[in-house]
């Protein structure tokens, strides 16, 4: 028996020890090379005791202004599309909670049917029309467009959490002679706020690191961080590894701090919108 | 009457903007592209009826049917490998975990990470002589993954990016299930006896697998729209040769300016979505219109 135990604690440390080293070692390699020195990164065997540098950021900040640039553009897009995705999906959300037809079930059920189509298949139709309307190349196709592919999920993840605040909360309120919209922004908004947290989770992270729209919509003005990398791994051909490093970092980095603060709002919001969907 | 008219009008207008989004951003375009599918059509030039002539060009070519098959396999590979290994880490969590919040934060990172950064990572990982992965494998003796010139390989390393970077979503709904089925199931089944692996057969198993299988959905549906990897990695080659069907209908709309005949691999890419999906979207639509 006790064999065994002591057999039970060994595979799980060993089990435990794989998860992290496959969860954290691409991102622990990629952060620390990105202060190592050139001959740093290329030691053999890898060295985790090394003299940090600032080198590959300076690199980069003379040879790829234009990082910073989509850094800038990145933020701008990842704002927009989520302050858009998160008001829309709350309104939204607390309409399906709270009222009942037919026709509006029809709806939700069109909202789930509706992401089933591939984003790659959009670029095709809306490729020409946006370039009609002169809107290639800007923040706004960006912000429409990631919000809208968030919107089917945000709404059912905000019907879920609506659907948590008891409806006596309504009904207190209406007899107070509160209208829908004052209702909505008085009592719904703040009880339904750490669903908007979780949802914005999503939106953030999808838009912070989309790439296929992103590389069809954008050329150079309204370019994000994720296509300057890309250009990076490819213009590059005997790779400036230190300075694709030190990049990949800064776009990674107020992501992931942002994703592990908000772990708690990420699986509510996977669980009220995934599996209730 | 008019009292339950007027909320539903109220709810109606709150939904609106979502759903004109949703029609005009996706359900417009998807109607145009069905009707450009019948259609033959290139930039600047006015369409003109083909019938069925692009899906015959689409499903006459040889490239079409390797990218669908690439396509198949890598989907098939992702999706039951990160089930297992979702599956794996949830109930390995699930056993006791110790410095559980931080535990989770490791396996929730790579979340965080886009296409474009996993492909630096990984391609760092197993670059030749200087990579780690690949001085792990010279030291065992085993070839390095030759990710640029042997296609299997390359989509060998597209399936492991992709894994890599989905197995967060997958395992927070298969744990959050776990963390769902109650205590006292398995202290009964102690009780009785039962051995770790009975009880995994009769109680983990079956109360886990309705998530399990919409887990299993929505990864099927979202592999296969498997683009951003593969474009970064490979660009689907060598000589087309890890071209999936993403790749392949971008290369027709963009390179070849072939709309036509990219619609109509769009379409086909739906119907095989929507083939996938039907299973799902039947229980939905059940659950919605009568328990509702």
């Amino acid at each position: 028996m006790h064999a065994k135990r002591l057999a039970v604690v060994v595979f799980k440390t060993i089990a435990f020890g794989a998860v992290l080293i496959w969860s954290l070692l691409p991102i622990a390699v990629i952060i620390l090379s990105s202060f190592k020195a050139d001959r740093d990164i290329f030691a053999i065997p890898p060295k985790l005791q090394f003299v940090p540098t600032l080198a590959n950021y300076e690199a980069l900040w003379v040879k790829w202004g234009s990082f910073f640039t989509g850094l800038a553009n990145s933020f701008g897009v990842t704002a927009g599309a989520t302050v858009l995705a998160v008001a829309l999906c709350t309104i939204a959300g607390y309409a399906y909670s709270r009222f009942n037809s037919k026709a509006l079930t029809a709806s939700v059920f069109f909202l789930v049917v509706i992401r089933l189509f591939p984003p790659i298949v959009l670029t095709l139709p809306l490729f020409p029309v946006i370039n009609y309307l002169g809107l290639n190349d800007t923040h706004f196709v960006l912000i429409v467009l990631y919000a809208t592919l968030y919107v089917s999920l945000g709404t059912v993840m905000m019907r879920t959490f609506v659907d948590q605040i008891p409806r006596e909360i309504d009904e207190a309120a209406k007899v107070d002679g509160a209208n829908t919209w004052q209702l909505l922004r008085q009592v719904i908004l703040p009880l339904v706020a750490p669903g908007m947290v979780s949802l914005s989770v999503f939106v953030v992270v999808y838009a912070w690191n989309e790439y296929l729209f992103a590389f069809i919509f954008t050329t150079t003005r309204a370019r994000t961080a994720p296509l300057v990398i890309s250009e990076m791994i490819g213009a590059i051909d005997g790779v400036e590894w230190g300075v694709l490093f030190s990049a990949a970092t800064l776009q990674l980095l107020p992501v992931l701090i942002f994703v592990l603060l908000a772990q708690k709002y990420l699986i509510a919001g996977l669980t009220a919108g995934a599996t209730k969907g | 009457m008019s009292s339950i008219r007027r909320p539903l009008q109220t709810a109606w207008l709150l939904v609106s903007p979502v759903q004109a989004l949703l029609v005009l951003l996706i359900l417009v375009p998807a109607v145009y592209i069905f009707i450009l599918s019948f259609n033959r059509s290139s930039f600047g030039v006015s369409p003109e009826f083909v019938g069925f002539d692009n899906y015959i060009a689409v499903l006459s070519d040889g490239r079409f049917w390797k990218s669908a098959l690439n396509t198949i396999i890598v989907v098939l590979i992702i999706v039951h490998v990160e089930i297992l290994l979702a599956m794996g880490i949830a109930l390995l969590f699930a056993s006791g975990t110790p410095a559980r919040a931080l535990m989770l934060a490791a396996v929730l990172a790579p979340y965080a990470v886009s296409e474009v950064t996993a492909v630096v990572m990984w391609r760092f990982l197993f670059e030749p002589d200087i990579g780690l992965l690949s001085q792990a494998l010279a030291f065992l003796g085993l070839p390095n993954l030759d990710w640029a010139v042997n296609p299997t390989h390359g989509l060998l390393m597209v399936s492991l990016l992709s894994i890599w970077l989905n197995l967060p979503f997958t395992f927070i709904i298969l744990y959050s299930a776990r963390l769902g089925i109650p205590g006292e199931l398995y202290e009964a089944a102690q009780v009785d006896g039962a051995s770790p692996w009975t009880r995994f057969r009769q109680i983990t198993l079956p109360l886990l697998m309705p998530a399990i299988l919409v887990a299993m959905l929505f990864r099927y549906i979202f592999a296969f729209r498997l683009f951003s990897e593969v474009w970064l990695l490979t660009g689907g080659g060598p000589a087309r040769q890890t071209e999936v069907l993403a790749i392949y209908l971008y290369l027709e709309a963009f390179r070849y300016n072939d709309f036509g005949k990219a619609s109509a691999t769009g379409w086909l890419l739906v119907g095989l979505s929507l083939i996938l999906a039907l299973f799902y979207l039947r229980q939905l639509q059940k659950e919605m219109f009568n328990a509702r």
